[in-house]
C-alpha cells in the first residue's frame, strides 16, 4: 500500500513535468520583484502581462516574485494591481534580464474589498471557491465593536458562515470550525478567537493579505478538510518610521514600522489589547474579576543580497479571565516563523520555512480548600521546502516537502489534593510531499493540477489503547523511539477554467484533502478548552472528496461580477463525542469517542461591483450538511450543529466624499440546527426533558443591520486619522442566541421555552491614527 | 467550568436580554418512564410508571395503572408489586442489601421492559463540611461531604441536596477518576446562580453510592444545560440501563443522610 502510494505520486510527478509541452525554440526569462513605491512591501498576486497577448501573463508569488519566460522579441509589458497604478514598459528581449518595479498606490480606494487582484482575475485563473481580502478596505466595513475584524469580514462571503452571533469562528462548506487550516505567515494558528469567539487573533493592522480557499487549494496546502486561510503579515516599510494606531471603547492598538537599513531591511510591531476590565473596577460585584487579552504581532526582514532574503515573524496572544480568587484561566497561542528566500536562478525560486506554533491553557480553581489546574498544549515544529519553477509562460510547477513533528498534551489535572491523573502526552510526525502545475493549455483553458502525499507516524512514548464498540480491546505501547502506526493517503487535486467568452467562464474542481488533527468539542460554541487530538489507532485521518463546478461573468467592463458554484462534499472518519461522554475526567479521552461519515453540498452566489462610489457584494448561499455516526442519532443521518438552508449578506459601501464614506451590512440566515423537547417527563420530583431527533429544530431565524461611518480628516503634515462611528444592530432584532426549557417559575404545573439574545445596538467608536 | 466561565463573560461584558417565547414543538411524547430505586434502607421500595406528556401540557404524568411488576435479586428472593395509587407499585417484602445484584421486570401495556442492578459497597458519609470562599467580597458558602473514596477504582456517588426541606434541582455525579482512594474535598456547587447558603439553613445532604449506569445517567444531566450559555452538549435522552424502549432508570444504590446547620 505505501510502496504503491509513493510510487503512483512519483509517477504524478513526472506526467506534471513532461506534459508540459517544453519547446525547442530558444527563450528569454525576465524576472524580478514587485513592490510598492511608498512602503517597499512586497506585492502578492499583482499581474505581470504583456499587451496583446494578456492571457499569457503571470502573478507575482508570496514574496512579490515573478518569472516569466518568453522568446526573443519586443514586448509592452504591462502592470497591474488593484488599487495601484498600471504601469507599462516597452523592452526588446535578448537575453535574460532581471527587471524590479515599484508600484504606486492609488490615493482614494474605490474598488470593493474583496477582489481579485486583477479585474478579469476571475474569469482566467483555475482558482475555485477563492476569495482575497484586500486589508486595505476592511476596516470600512462594520463589525461588532468597531474593531475591524477578518474573520467576521469572510463570514459575509458565500460558504462561509459565522459560528454564532458576534463570533469570530466560521465553518466552510458544512464543515466543523476545526476543519479550516488557518495560517498565519505558514505558522498554523490552532484557536484563531480572543475572549471566546468574541475578537479574531488578527489584529488587521498587522495583516497585509488574506486569501481563503474553500477545498479546492493547491497541493502545497494540507491538512484540514474545509479550507485553507493564508493570513500574511506586513513585512514594515523600509523606507520610512511610521506609528499607526487606533482608540477603541474596547481594545486599543499601536503599530510601529520602519527601515532597519533603509530600503534593505524593515520590521514591524503591532500590539493590541483589550481594556474592557478597567471598567470592571467600576463595578462594586465585579471588582475582583479580570478579562482581557492582548497580542503582538512583531516581523522584520533582512535583504541579504539580490537574491537571498531572510524573514523572521512571531505572534504571541493571552487571553486571560478570572473570577474573583476562585477561577482563572488563561490561553493563548505563540508562533514564530523563520524563512529564507532564495532565487535560485530566473526561473527558480526557493523559499524555506522553518515554523513554530504553540497553544496552551491553563485553568486554576480554587474549590472551597483545595485548588487544582487543568492544563493542555499543542506544538508544533514544522520544516518547509517549497519551490516555484516557472518553466515557461504557460507552465508554473511548484513542489515541496513539508515535516511537522506534533506535541500534543492532552487536559490533565493537577492538584494539592487530587491525585494527579498523569495523561502521557503523544507525539507524531506529518510529513507531505506535493507537486502541482499551473498549465495554460490554451488561451483559453486553464489547469491547475497536483498531487500531496501525507504520511502521519504516531511516535514512541506514549500508550495507545484500541476500542470496540467503547470497549478496550488492546493496549499498544510504544516504547520511546519506536514508531508506530503510519497513515498514507493521496490527495489529487485539479481544477480547470474554460473561458467562454471576453466576458464568462466556466470552472470544475476535484479535490481530495486528508486531516490528521481533530479538535474534539461537545459545546455549540467555540471554547478555549476543547482539545485537539492526532490520528491514533482508533482515529483514522479524516477525509474529504469534493466535487464543484462554478460559473463566472463580468458586466460592463468589468465593474460587475458574478460568480456561481455549487459543490458536493463527501467526509469520511468524522470524529465525535458519544453522548453522556466524560469529556474531562475520562482517563483515555478516546474511549469516549465515536466515528462516522458526513455529506455537504450547496450552492453560492456572489454577485459584486467592483468600482465607482458605491462598492460592494450579495452573497447567498443554500446549503445542507448532515453526519451519521455509529452511536449516534440510532445511526440515522442529522444534521450537522452548523447547518442553515439559507445565509444571505448584502455588503454596501458608499464614498461620499473624499472624507465621508459610509458602509452597511445586512445578514438574514436560517436558524441552527439544535434538538429542541419533544416532552417532558418526571424523575426524582424533577421535570426532565424528552429527546427524539438530533438537531432536528431549527433556532429561530436570525437577520440583522449594522451601519457604519468613517470620517477621514485632512492630513496634517505626515498626521493623517480617521475616525469610525458604527452602530451594530441598526434596529435592535433580538437575535436567538439561546433557547432554555425550564419549569415556569410562575406557576409549577407549567413549562416553557426562554430565548436569550446577546446583542441589542452595540454602538461603538474608533479613533485612527498614523504618522 | 463552561458555566462559570461563559458567566463571567456576559454578565461582565454584556447585558443580554431574556424574553418566554412560543415554539412550535413537535409532539412525540406518550413514552413509558420508569423510576425504581432499591436501597440498603428499610423497605418499602417503589417503582413509579408514569407517561411523559407533550411540552405544553400541564405537568401532570398520567400514572400506569396495571402492569405486572416483579423485583428479583442473585439470591432468589423475589417480590411482585403492589399497585398502591399515582403510577406507584411497592414492594412487599423484598430487602435491599450491598453487593446483591436486582432485577427489574415489568410488563405494562402489552410490552415487557426489563432492567438490572447491582448495590455498591457503602463508603461511609463522615460529616459535612462548611466551605468558605470569598468571591466578589461576598462570603459564598458551599457544603463538602466528607468521605474516604476507596482504593480501588470505580467508586461512583451522587449527591442530593435540600437546602430548609427545598430540594437544589443541581445533578451532583461524582466519581473518582480525579482521586481515587483520596479524602473527598469537592464541594457541591450549585448550577442555580440564585441559590445562595445563608447562616441559619439546614442543610440536608443524601449521599449515594450507585452503579456506573447510574453515573452516567445523572452525569448525562447534569452536563445538559438545557441550551445555556455556551450551548452545552447537544441534549439527548440520558442513556439508562432500561431495557425496551423507556425512559428513566433502575438503580440499586446505598444511602445515607446528614444534616448541617450554615453557620
Amino acid at each position: 500500500m505505501k510502496h504503491l502510494l509513493i510510487k503512483t505520486f512519483f509517477l504524478f510527478s513526472l506526467v506534471v513535468f513532461f506534459s508540459s509541452d517544453l519547446y525547442a525554440q530558444q527563450k528569454f526569462t525576465i524576472s524580478g520583484t514587485i513592490k510598492d513605491s511608498q512602503t517597499g512591501e512586497s506585492l502578492i498576486g499583482a499581474a505581470v502581462q504583456i499587451e496583446d497577448k494578456l492571457k499569457s501573463g503571470v502573478t507575482t508569488n508570496d514574496y512579490g516574485f515573478y518569472s516569466l519566460s518568453l522568446p526573443k522579441g519586443k514586448y509592452v509589458i504591462k502592470l497591474n494591481y488593484v488599487g495601484y497604478i498600471e504601469q507599462k514598459i516597452t523592452l526588446v528581449l535578448d537575453s535574460s534580464i532581471v527587471l524590479d518595479w515599484k508600484m504606486e498606490s492609488r490615493k482614494t480606494l474605490t474598488e470593493v474589498i474583496v477582489s481579485s487582484k486583477r479585474k478579469d482575475d476571475n474569469l482566467t485563473k483555475a482558482t475555485m471557491g477563492t476569495e482575497v481580502l484586500n486589508m486595505k478596505d476592511i476596516s470600512k466595513v462594520p463589525v461588532i465593536f468597531g474593531e475591524k475584524d477578518l474573520l467576521k469580514t469572510i463570514q459575509l462571503l458565500p460558504g462561509v458562515k459565522s459560528a454564532g452571533e458576534g463570533s469570530s469562528g466560521f465553518y466552510v462548506r458544512g464543515g466543523s470550525a476545526d476543519q479550516n487550516l488557518i495560517l498565519l505567515d505558514e505558522a498554523p494558528v490552532y484557536n484563531a478567537s480572543h475572549l471566546l469567539g468574541f475578537f479574531s487573533t488578527f489584529n488587521s493592522d498587522a495583516v497585509k493579505d488574506a486569501t481563503i480557499i474553500k477545498g479546492n487549494s493547491p497541493t502545497q496546502y494540507g491538512g484540514r478538510l474545509s479550507s485553507v486561510l493564508d493570513v500574511k503579515m506586513k513585512e514594515g516599510n523600509n523606507k520610512d518610521f511610521n506609528v499607526s494606531g487606533g482608540l477603541g471603547l474596547i481594545s486599543s492598538r499601536v503599530s510601529i514600522e520602519g527601515p532597519i537599513e533603509k530600503e534593505k531591511s524593515s520590521f514591524i510591531v503591532s500590539g493590541r489589547r483589550t481594556y474592557a476590565d478597567v471598567f470592571l473596577v467600576a463595578a462594586p460585584d465585579f471588582k475582583d474579576n479580570v478579562l482581557y487579552f492582548y497580542d503582538v504581532n512583531t516581523k522584520a526582514n533582512f535583504k541579504i543580497n539580490d537574491k537571498n532574503r531572510l524573514y523572521l515573524s512571531g505572534y504571541f496572544g493571552r487571553d486571560v479571565l478570572s473570577f474573583s480568587n476562585s477561577f482563572g484561566i488563561d490561553w493563548g497561542n505563540s508562533t514564530g516563523t523563520l524563512r529564507w528566500n532564495n532565487i535560485v536562478n530566473s526561473k527558480l525560486f526557493s523559499n524555506t520555512s522553518l515554523i513554530y506554533s504553540k497553544y496552551n491553557y491553563n485553568i486554576k480553581i480554587k474549590n472551597g480548600e483545595t485548588d487544582f489546574n487543568i492544563n493542555s498544549n499543542i506544538r508544533d515544529w514544522n520544516l518547509k521546502q517549497d519551490f516555484s519553477y516557472y518553466l515557461n509562460p504557460k507552465n508554473a510547477i511548484r513542489f515541496g516537502v513539508n515535516f511537522i513533528h506534533h506535541n500534543i498534551a492532552p487536559s490533565t489535572f493537577t492538584g494539592t489534593v487530587n491525585n494527579s491523573l498523569s495523561k502521557e502526552g503523544r507525539q507524531s510526525l506529518e510529513n507531505a510531499l506535493y507537486i502541482n502545475n499551473n498549465y495554460k493549455a490554451s488561451d483559453v483553458l486553464t489547469l491547475d493540477y497536483g498531487i500531496r502525499l501525507s504520511a502521519y507516524t504516531l511516535l514512541g512514548g506514549a500508550t495507545y489503547n484500541i476500542y470496540n464498540k467503547g470497549v478496550k480491546t488492546e493496549s499498544i505501547v510504544l516504547a520511546k523511539g519506536v514508531a508506530g502506526k503510519t497513515y498514507y493517503n493521496l490527495e489529487p487535486r485539479l481544477t480547470a477554467n474554460y473561458r467562454i467568452n471576453d466576458v464568462s467562464s466556466i470552472k470544475a474542481g476535484i479535490a481530495r484533502n486528508t486531516q490528521h488533527l481533530h479538535l474534539l468539542s461537545n459545546s455549540t460554541a467555540s471554547n478555549p478548552t476543547d482539545q485537539w487530538i492526532g490520528n491514533s489507532y482508533n482515529i483514522k485521518p479524516e477525509i474529504a472528496d469534493q466535487i464543484s463546478l462554478g460559473y463566472s461573468k463580468n458586466f460592463s467592463d468589468n465593474n460587475y461580477e458574478l460568480g456561481v458554484e455549487v459543490y458536493y462534499k463527501n467526509l469520511q472518519n468524522q470524529v465525535d463525542y458519544k453522548e453522556a461522554a466524560d469529556v474531562n475526567t475520562a482517563p483515555d479521552v478516546e474511549s469516549e469517542l465515536l466515528f462516522g461519515k458526513g455529506r455537504a453540498y450547496g450552492l453560492e452566489i456572489i454577485a459584486k461591483k467592483k468600482s465607482g462610489a458605491l462598492t460592494g457584494w450579495i452573497s447567498y448561499t443554500l446549503s445542507k450538511s448532515e453526519r451519521l455516526i455509529e452511536g449516534i442519532n440510532n445511526n440515522n443521518w442529522y444534521n450537522a450543529k452548523q447547518d442553515r438552508t439559507h445565509d444571505i449578506a448584502i455588503v454596501g459601501i458608499y464614498q461620499l466624499t473624499p472624507k465621508w464614506s459610509f458602509s452597511s451590512v445586512f445578514v438574514y440566515n436560517t436558524g441552527n440546527a439544535v434538538t429542541f423537547p419533544t416532552g417532558k417527563y418526571n424523575v426524582g420530583g424533577q421535570t426532565l426533558f424528552q429527546y427524539s431527533n438530533r438537531n432536528a429544530n431549527r433556532m429561530p431565524n436570525n437577520h440583522r443591520l449594522d451601519f457604519s461611518a468613517t470620517y477621514e480628516r485632512p492630513k496634517k503634515g505626515r498626521y493623517q486619522s480617521t475616525w469610525n462611528f458604527s452602530l451594530y444592530n441598526v434596529y435592535g432584532r433580538e437575535n436567538a442566541y439561546s433557547i432554555s426549557f425550564q419549569d415556569d417559575p410562575n406557576d409549577a404545573t407549567k413549562t416553557q421555552s426562554e430565548q436569550t439574545a446577546l446583542f441589542r445596538w452595540v454602538p461603538s467608536v474608533t479613533y485612527n491614527f498614523k504618522f | 467550568m463552561r458555566s462559570i466561565l461563559t458567566f463571567i463573560l456576559f454578565a461582565t461584558l454584556f447585558t443580554s436580554c431574556k424574553k418566554v417565547i412560543q415554539l412550535d414543538l413537535s409532539n412525540n411524547a406518550d413514552k413509558l418512564i420508569i423510576e425504581g430505586n432499591i436501597t440498603n434502607q428499610a423497605g418499602p421500595y417503589i417503582v413509579k410508571l408514569t407517561k411523559s406528556v407533550n411540552f405544553n401540557d400541564p405537568n401532570t404524568f398520567p400514572p400506569i395503572t396495571g402492569a405486572l411488576v416483579i423485583i428479583s435479586d442473585n439470591l432468589n428472593q423475589r417480590d411482585t408489586l403492589k399497585y398502591s395509587g399515582n403510577g406507584n407499585y411497592t414492594t412487599n417484602k423484598l430487602i435491599g442489601v450491598e453487593g446483591r445484584t436486582y432485577s427489574l421486570s415489568v410488563v405494562a401495556e402489552g410490552k415487557n421492559y426489563s432492567a438490572q442492578s447491582t448495590m455498591p459497597t457503602k463508603v461511609n458519609l463522615d460529616s459535612l463540611r462548611l466551605v468558605y470562599t470569598i468571591v466578589n467580597a461576598k462570603d459564598v458558602i458551599n457544603v463538602t461531604p466528607v468521605y474516604l473514596d476507596p482504593l480501588a477504582l470505580g467508586n461512583s456517588y451522587r449527591f442530593i441536596q435540600k437546602i430548609n426541606n427545598k430540594l437544589d434541582e443541581t445533578y451532583y455525579a461524582f466519581n473518582d477518576n480525579l482521586n481515587n482512594g483520596l479524602a473527598n474535598q469537592r464541594p457541591l456547587r450549585s448550577g442555580d446562580p440564585d441559590l445562595e447558603l445563608i447562616k441559619g439553613d439546614i442543610v440536608q445532604i443524601e449521599m449515594q453510592c450507585i452503579t456506573q449506569d447510574t453515573y452516567t445517567y445523572f452525569y448525562s444531566l447534569s452536563q445538559q444545560t438545557r441550551g445555556g450559555f455556551g450551548g452545552g452538549s447537544a441534549p439527548a435522552n440520558p442513556p439508562n440501563n432500561i431495557k425496551g424502549d423507556a425512559l428513566g432508570l433502575f438503580s440499586a444504590h446505598t444511602s445515607q443522610t446528614k444534616t448541617v446547620v450554615v453557620r
